[in-house]
């Protein structure tokens, strides 16, 4: 039985809270490990002011779901978090948090690993990034396919 | 009354995010080719590139739609 948590939303997401509650809730578990995802504030084009995650209340939850339903399947954590922002989100801010907790190290970093790779190709959002004098829909880059590639070698 | 719901870009191209159809198409790919026949003859897309759901289920198919149905058209996910 795993303790998972999934949360998708416009409102901030504030990762040190999250993980004070996800490390309380899996104190006995032997292995915590957590990420946290922010805007960069730079990209090719420039500086940027903010992203825009265009989301489908519904599909995007059982998108992110079915991630960690693999990611549970595939390392056997016994918690997993994934909190994941959606609407603008300025440059610095958080927009995802992903955590999970297994009795022993290893499978909790690959566990928060594999999720975030999914996340980054298969989530089901649509990303506008608008900085100085642009604004431009991006899709998974050639480094996000190589990291959930990973995945399924060997 | 079928609803349809853009997303992404593709809400940007159909300059709406959401529209009640009440027209002739009876499946998916009519309805498809339809809503977007102004955007693919002017060359800004190729209908091909467009991914679809029915009532929240993403669908690679063409199947029958009924009065009721939510559709949704929309790009690649780019993920989060």
């Amino acid at each position: 039985m795993v303790l998972r948590d999934i949360w998708v939303g416009e409102a901030p997401i504030d990762p040190a809270a999250l993980h004070a509650a996800f490390l309380a809730a899996h104190s006995h578990a032997g292995a915590v490990v957590s990420f946290t995802g922010a805007v960069r504030g730079h990209t090719r084009d420039g500086a940027i002011d903010h992203l825009w995650l265009d989301w489908y209340p519904g599909m995007t939850e059982a998108s992110v779901a079915a991630i960690a339903q693999d990611g549970e399947d595939r390392f056997a954590p016994a918690g997993l978090m994934i909190h994941h922002r959606a609407g603008k989100i300025a440059a610095g801010e958080a927009i995802v948090f992903v955590a999970a907790a297994s009795p022993h190290r290893r499978a909790a970093f690959e566990a928060a690993d594999y999720v975030m790779d999914r996340l980054k190709s298969e989530a089901a959002f649509w990303k506008r990034e608008t900085g100085d004098g642009f604004t431009r829909w991006v899709e998974p880059t050639a480094q996000d396919r190589d990291d959930l590639n990973r995945w399924s070698r060997g | 009354m079928i609803e349809i719901l853009f997303f992404g870009k593709l809400a940007d191209a159909m300059q709406a995010r959401r529209l009640s159809y009440a027209g002739d198409a009876k499946t998916l790919y009519g309805l498809r080719d339809e809503v977007f026949a102004a955007a693919v003859a002017g060359g800004h897309l190729n209908s091909g590139d467009v991914r679809m759901s029915v009532n929240q289920a993403q669908v690679f198919d063409d199947r029958p739609l009924i009065a009721g149905d939510e559709v949704a058209f929309f790009p690649v996910f780019s993920g989060g």
